[in-house]
């Protein structure tokens, strides 16, 4: 029995312990050194996170770079089908523009009409989001854990956590943590994800609550509500990140949301420079 | 002959570049869009395989580093990754300690203690001390697949062994 113990205990110590003839640090060592990083990282010590900034403006430029074959192929893939659509293809985009040219027309009369029913409603003081910053995401890594992207915009260009995230104008996600090259955006999708929203001709107020799925989900309705499909559902921007009024995607009959945009499709996004009203995370 | 050792060299060093290029690279085994809830924690896969069976081409030093580029990339709390891998390399440091002929069913068996242990440590730090909440589903499915596909990398990383490295067992 005490040898078995004995046993047990050299082969434990060993393996803790034991450098082999090429290995530097022992795994102990290592194990501490890493539990020292982490608890410095999670409790936000002023230097670890000057340092981390850093590390990841460095490291997310290095996974842009190391990536680049796995965009390339699926790009000359693309290249080639596209070149024998071209013909189709441009007919398709005339047939745009000129739906877009009849759009535009309506336009200006929908936004007279909208300052004017604003003027009405005595809402004129909606923050303006003409302020934008077109950003590139840099990496779109499909964890199944956390939903994020990374853009190549950071702090130097006057983001802060919690600007909203569009694009094409729907609502994509809000960043979540900036460097000074480099922000990451929580995306709808993500199970930390949280926003209210308004839907439906009784203005329905909901949380639209990430699972870390495809289709985020509204919770919070009023008691019995019955969903219907194809409503579409905006930003209700009571909690101060996001404009009133942002679309998001259309609802589904078992209470799950379509977003307008595919989080795993994402090349470029634009970020608001919005001033949050309340510090978020 | 000089060619031959480079050559060598770099077949040697194959397992470790793959780990340090599923850390920073984009490339994910996570193939939500065929097929949902598939997720697979490959680099673990990697890291047990290769200590078992040649734990001089995977140092403890390099899979440190892996975990905390890992960290960076994925976004999670600094070493939270490189803490799991190390927990995985120390599992299997102790199983080569103890067994003189391993199998593939002991090695899947002893993988399945590594990877619950890894995990266990990896979400339990991650909901004690952090913000990030994790679905305790994916991590299910994570752990499941990955643990089911380990005979399948196991056979992938042997035939590479065997073709390039040598036949020999440490």
């Amino acid at each position: 029995m005490s040898v078995s113990r004995d046993d047990f205990s050299i082969a434990f110590r060993s393996a803790l312990l034991q450098r082999g003839a090429t290995q530097k640090f022992s795994i102990f060592s290592l194990i501490i050194v890493a539990l020292v990083v982490f608890f410095l990282d999670v409790y936000g010590f002023t230097v670890v996170k000057t340092a981390r900034s850093f590390i990841n403006d460095v490291v997310y430029r290095v996974t842009y770079l190391a990536s680049f074959p796995t965009r390339l192929f699926p790009g000359i893939n693309q290249g080639i089908a596209s070149h024998f659509n071209l013909k189709k293809e441009n007919e398709e985009l005339r047939e745009v523009i000129e739906r877009y040219k009849s759009l535009d027309l309506n336009l200006e009369y929908i936004s007279n009409e909208n300052k004017n029913l604003k003027k009405v409603l005595d809402t004129e003081n909606v923050q303006s989001v003409s302020n934008v910053v077109l950003a590139k995401v840099l990496v779109d890594r499909n964890s199944p854990f956390l939903k994020s992207i990374i853009i190549n915009k950071g702090s130097k260009e006057g983001i802060i956590k919690g600007m909203p995230v569009t694009q094409n104008k729907y609502l994509v996600g809000r960043i979540v943590e900036t460097n000074y090259l480099s922000s990451r955006v929580l995306l709808l999708n993500d199970l930390n994800s949280r926003i209210p929203v308004t839907f439906d001709e009784k203005s329905t107020q909901a949380i639209l609550t990430g699972g870390g799925t495809r289709k985020p989900t509204l919770l919070y309705l009023p008691e019995d509500y019955q969903f219907t499909e194809d409503i579409t559902v905006f930003a209700s921007g009571k909690d101060g990140i996001f404009n009133a009024g942002t679309p998001i995607g259309k609802t589904k009959e078992n209470g799950e949301v379509e977003l307008f945009v595919d989080p795993n499709q994402l090349s470029f996004v634009t970020v608001n420079l919005i001033k949050p009203s309340k510090e978020v995370f | 002959m000089a060619k031959g050792n480079i050559l060598n060299k770099i077949f040697a060093s194959g397992p470790l570049i793959l780990l340090y290029y599923l850390s920073i690279s984009e490339i994910d085994a996570n193939l939500e869009k065929l097929f949902e809830v598939f997720s697979l924690n490959l680099q673990i896969i990697i890291i047990y395989f290769w200590i078992i069976k040649r734990p001089n081409l995977m140092g403890a030093g390099h899979v440190f580093v892996a975990g905390f580029i890992n960290d960076v990339v994925m976004g999670f709390p600094l070493g939270i990754s490189s803490l799991s891998y190390l927990i995985v390399c120390f599992v299997g440091n102790y199983v080569r300690n103890k067994s003189v002929n391993t199998t593939i069913a002991s090695d899947w068996l002893t993988f399945l203690i590594a990877l619950l242990f890894a995990n266990l440590l990896f979400f339990s730090l991650l909901n004690n001390f952090s913000d990030v909440a994790i679905s305790y589903e994916k991590i299910g499915y994570n752990t499941f697949f990955t643990l089911f596909l380990f005979p399948v990398f196991w056979f992938l990383f042997n035939l590479y062994q065997m073709s390039f490295i040598g036949s020999q067992d440490a």
